[in-house]
């Protein structure tokens, strides 16, 4: 992609031509902060002033299962995605970019088609009677369809693919920045392929990942669609929670409150990873 | 940006502008809106002149948004029976007007002051007949994983339904199923929770059951009446099924409300309703409809099960919606 050529841009500094990001800004405050606010001031108004829905939310068993629940999953999704796509990245990296454009076409491709198509495709492959299970009993490695969806493993699947792109673009940047002297200096100096991916390559990609993984995390706890069909309900997250709440019982107060602490939540976790990060910016990518 | 300024004030002035030919239907989508268009709003569109445009699928956030917000683009909505009467209790509705819309043949099951009948059903126990072998007979089987293993499906949401489904597998007389034993409900589902699956949507629940990925579930008789059509081989038994219904209603602020009770006066009359049903496989509310419809399909009419059929108490639903959503939630995420 770019390389480096988007790391040195600073918008502290408010470098010449920031005000074309003008029209962003106010795209954000219009449509992003007045609901947040809106979204905070009905969660302690409705139905009377007051912390009740709050007191409701921390109160009500189901609501911190589905808490938890939501943040155990997006950290296994985050954790996988991780582990799959940082060869993928590797790949890309250092491959000639006539192929490596090609690979990149196919990711990218995936991204092109309508996310409820790819889900129902999953369950498809998925379920008992699936394409996948038929084929393991088929050859005879399995005796019973594998429980591959409604529940944990579905979920994860479905939404590690949907999140790999996610992955592999600042991925690939950082990547791409690492010297590969310093990879051929381990190896003269008689270090292990292991040793030299631990003590060398992890620790340099260590921003990408970061950004990566904060990124495929966050989208991770807002997900719908694909947990919705592929879950079962004892790993509902707490979007369909939300949803529920809103829609169907109409308590708009208590979905709010939801809302709201999610997103306490996540920036809580977005500050934590720039302090652990230590301010390091990720480099090239996006 | 100045183009954009106008171009969004323009589009707000003429989605406020309300048009006295014109009015807005609300369903659910799929197979039963369409049948919704064919039947009702195409020849009333033909006799009244009134346009009807069709919206969808039903929100009961987006219509409690409209009325609270003042600004009510639906006039009818298709909804469940139980969200009607408590949406008229919260002051959601508007009052049904009986001197445009004819009473005395609707169903009084499914009417009341701010609601008519759209249609009834049933819930009916189905199944795959490659997955399943002999034939269930009662809710009791869905419970038997002894006897009939596999996976069933059951409908997700806090719903009229899978409670007392419970309850009469528990043996439960129909008779004393109100107030609904949540405690005892619960622990009957504990017996088969791993077993279940959950389907969210009709479509869902013929995928589940045409795919063999449920052997069988408690589905709604319309959309067995649908996989039949398509030539699947499932089976249903009419024992025990549960009636509920969807009813129709008009948003309070509706702008269109005159044409919405026109419109209502035509979905509800025997012609609406016969062919509504035939489409639909759906039941007729209107107690005059099934002398215009062919005998065959009179047949496989939730009417024609009446032996052993029990209805929900949507009354009961309506008041204690909330604390057995409650619970169901509660339940099922544990």
């Amino acid at each position: 992609m770019h390389g480096n050529s988007l790391r040195r841009g600073s918008i502290a500094g408010l470098p010449a031509g920031s005000g074309g990001a003008l029209p962003a800004l106010v795209l954000v405050g219009l449509f992003f902060v007045v609901p947040v606010v809106a979204l905070l001031l009905r969660s302690v108004t409705d139905p009377e002033p007051g912390l009740q829905n709050y007191a409701a939310l921390f109160g009500s068993g189901t609501y911190v299962r589905v808490f938890l629940n939501t943040f155990l999953v997006a950290a296994v999704v985050t954790a996988v995605t991780i582990v799959v796509a940082f060869p993928v990245a590797w790949m890309l990296a250092i491959m000639p970019p006539a192929f490596g454009s090609i690979v990149f076409g196919i990711i990218i491709l995936s991204m092109w088609t309508n996310l409820l198509t790819r889900t129902y495709a999953w369950m498809v492959l998925l379920q008992r009677t699936g394409v996948i299970n038929r084929t393991l009993m088929g050859m005879g490695i399995t005796q019973e369809p594998l429980p591959l969806i409604n529940n944990l493993t579905g979920v994860t699947i479905g939404m590690v693919y949907i999140m790999l792109p996610f992955m592999i673009l600042p991925l690939v940047g950082t990547l791409r920045a690492i010297d590969p002297m310093t990879l051929r200096a381990a190896a003269l100096c008689g270090a292990t392929p292991f040793q030299a991916f631990r003590r060398i390559l992890l620790p340099l990609s260590l921003p990408g990942i970061a950004a990566g993984g904060l990124m495929v995390f966050v989208m991770s706890l807002g997900y719908f669609v694909t947990p919705a069909l592929l879950g079962g309900t004892s790993n509902m997250m707490l979007a369909e929670m939300i949803a529920q709440t809103v829609q169907s019982l109409l308590n708009w107060g208590l979905g709010s409150a939801a809302a709201f602490v999610l997103l306490v939540v996540t920036m809580a976790l977005y500050v934590l990873q720039l302090r652990l990060v230590g301010g390091k910016r990720p480099a090239g990518g996006l | 940006m100045k183009l954009i300024l106008t171009g969004i004030l323009a589009g707000l002035l003429a989605a406020s502008a309300a048009h006295a030919d014109e009015m807005a239907f609300t369903s659910w989508g799929g197979t039963t809106q369409e049948a919704q268009t064919k039947s009702w709003a195409a020849p009333f569109e033909a006799s009244s002149g009134i346009k009807v445009l069709q919206d969808g699928p039903t929100d009961y956030g987006k219509l409690k948004a409209m009325v609270d917000a003042k600004n009510v683009t639906w006039d009818v909505v298709d909804v469940e029976m139980d969200f009607a009467i408590k949406a008229a209790k919260d002051g959601l509705l508007e009052p049904i007007d009986f001197t445009v819309v004819p009473k005395a043949d609707l169903d009084p099951r499914f009417s009341n002051d701010h609601a008519v009948g759209s249609f009834y059903y049933s819930f009916v126990l189905a199944w795959n007949k490659g997955s399943v072998s002999g034939e269930p007979a009662s809710w009791a089987d869905m419970f038997d994983t002894k006897k009939y293993p596999g996976k069933r499906t059951f409908y997700k949401w806090s719903a009229p339904g899978v409670i007392e489904i419970a309850l009469l597998a528990d043996g439960v007389p129909a008779d004393k199923l109100y107030p609904l034993d949540l405690d005892r409900a619960f622990k009957k589902l504990d017996t088969i929770k791993s077993d279940i699956v959950w389907w969210g949507g009709g479509a869902e629940s013929q995928q589940l059951i045409a795919s063999g990925e449920a052997a069988f579930g408690q589905l709604w008789n319309g959309r067995v009446f649908a996989l039949q059509q398509d030539g699947t081989d499932v089976g249903v038994s009419w024992n025990q099924n549960l009636t509920a219904a969807d009813v129709l209603v008009v948003p309070k602020g509706a702008k269109n409300k005159d044409s919405a009770m026109k419109f209502l006066a035509a979905a509800t009359s025997p012609t609406g309703q016969a062919k509504f049903a035939e489409a639909s496989g759906y039941a007729p509310i209107n107690v005059k409809a099934k002398a215009e419809m062919p005998a065959e399909v009179v047949k496989g009419l939730p009417d024609a099960h009446v032996d052993g059929q029990i209805n929900l108490d949507m009354n009961y639903w309506a008041e204690h919606r909330d604390e057995i959503a409650t619970r169901w939630y509660a339940w099922q995420t544990k």
